[in-house]
């Protein structure tokens, strides 16, 4: 309701521009697989992540360049990096691998985040004392 | 924010199975589960069962991660038909949580969406679509309150079934404008799951904006579940639970679905 004797003041706008939102999106991952003492090396899980994405978007899809940037062979996680636009395009892929030559495997995203910062701390894993 | 659910996860005999299902479930942090017991109403003579109490599977049921609360499991029935008259609703579907139909025919799935007492349509994905979404039945459903659901289990088994998958998603998107959906697995091993943000980003894909999807996960199970729970009481009010003494009946004020609400505003 307006009322006469309050002036309406002109509505001000501020605009604030991020100089440094990150160009990459970070993911830390885990694969699972059915039997357990299966072992892969970085190669070849690229390898699985690229043909998995090649099942679903093909050609143009299967060439989306992403980096694996760590990988521990013993527990299978590791962390991956990829450009703002193809995160969908990633993730998507990794939650409709089913399986690693002829096994059953599903891969555990753990963390998603366009900071490498946020990544090394996880509140799962936060033992209180 | 509401609490993620997988409202589908196929029942099976094998019981360890079935709780290292659960077990995986809790784990990567849904609240709820409900095991599907699926029947198939177009062979003669098939019986609907009584499901399997659910205390059965566990002594304690695990805890889901995140959160200090054990897991809860409901029961779940979907009936495939391709026959209005197969569907009778009778005792046997009261001892059910949820009720499922997966029609198989263009009438069924107006009769289903117009009229039946159903919480949830599913949507095919192992097979093309046998007949077209049209708006009209669609519109009803939402404004009663019925929920679609889709599957992404089958897509992750074989490559065909993804395209149908996503077919079938994105033709019944460019419909209902992405209301009233709900994402679930159809997990037979603990395996096929992903996990919440995982399907999420799923329904991305599916054609759903980024809000509806998570919001097929959360609130749209959790209206499902309460759509159920509202069908065991008297139109939502009165609410009744057994008790160790005589005479149980409570009324309680509950949250109503608006399809019923108009009915209750009528009866003053």
């Amino acid at each position: 309701m307006r009322r006469a004797d309050i002036q309406d003041e002109p509505a001000t706008y501020e605009r604030l521009v991020y100089k440094n939102t990150s160009v990459y999106h970070y993911m830390r991952i885990s694969l699972v697989l059915e039997n357990e003492s299966t072992r892969l090396s970085a190669a070849q899980l690229k390898q699985l992540i690229v043909s998995g994405l090649r099942d679903l978007y093909g050609e143009v899809g299967g060439a989306f360049p992403f980096d694996l940037l760590k990988f521990d062979e013993s527990t299978l996680t590791g962390v991956l990096r990829v450009y703002n636009s193809g995160l969908v395009k990633l993730w998507s892929a990794l939650t409709l691998l089913g399986f690693y030559q002829n096994e059953l495997c599903f891969f555990r995203v753990t963390q998603v985040s366009p900071f490498l910062l946020t990544l090394s701390g996880n509140s799962r894993e936060l033992e209180l004392d | 924010m509401a609490v993620f659910m997988d409202l589908n996860i196929t029942y099976t005999t094998d019981k360890k199975r079935l709780r290292s299902v659960i077990e995986t479930a809790a784990h990567l942090g849904y609240s709820t589960v409900a095991i599907n017991y699926v029947v198939d109403l177009q062979q003669k003579k098939q019986e609907i069962g009584k499901p399997k109490c659910v205390l059965e599977l566990f002594d304690t049921f695990p805890i889901v991660q995140g959160k200090s609360r054990p897991i809860k499991v409901l029961n779940r029935l979907t009936v495939v038909a391709s026959d209005p008259s197969h569907f009778r609703p009778n005792a046997e579907y009261k001892a059910y949580d949820l009720v499922a139909v997966y029609p198989t025919t263009e009438k069924l799935f107006h009769a289903a969406c117009m009229t039946f007492d159903v919480d949830i349509i599913c949507v095919a994905v192992i097979e093309k679509q046998p007949f077209f979404f049209k708006r009209s039945p669609i519109n009803g459903a939402i404004e009663r309150g019925v929920f679609f659901e889709i599957s992404y289990t089958p897509a992750i088994r074989d490559s065909t079934m993804r395209r149908y998958t996503i077919a079938n998603a994105i033709s019944l998107m460019e419909t209902c404008k992405g209301k009233n959906v709900i994402v679930t697995s159809g997990a037979e091993k603990p395996l096929e799951l992903r996990g919440p943000y995982d399907i999420a980003n799923l329904g991305l894909l599916f054609g759903l904006s980024e809000g509806d999807g998570k919001a097929a996960i959360s609130t749209n199970c959790r209206a499902v579940h309460l759509h159920g729970e509202t069908r065991k009481t008297a139109l939502g009010i009165v609410h009744s639970m057994k008790s160790e003494q005589p005479l149980t009946e409570r009324q309680e004020k509950e949250d109503v679905p608006a399809s019923k609400r108009a009915k209750i505003e009528m009866a003053q």
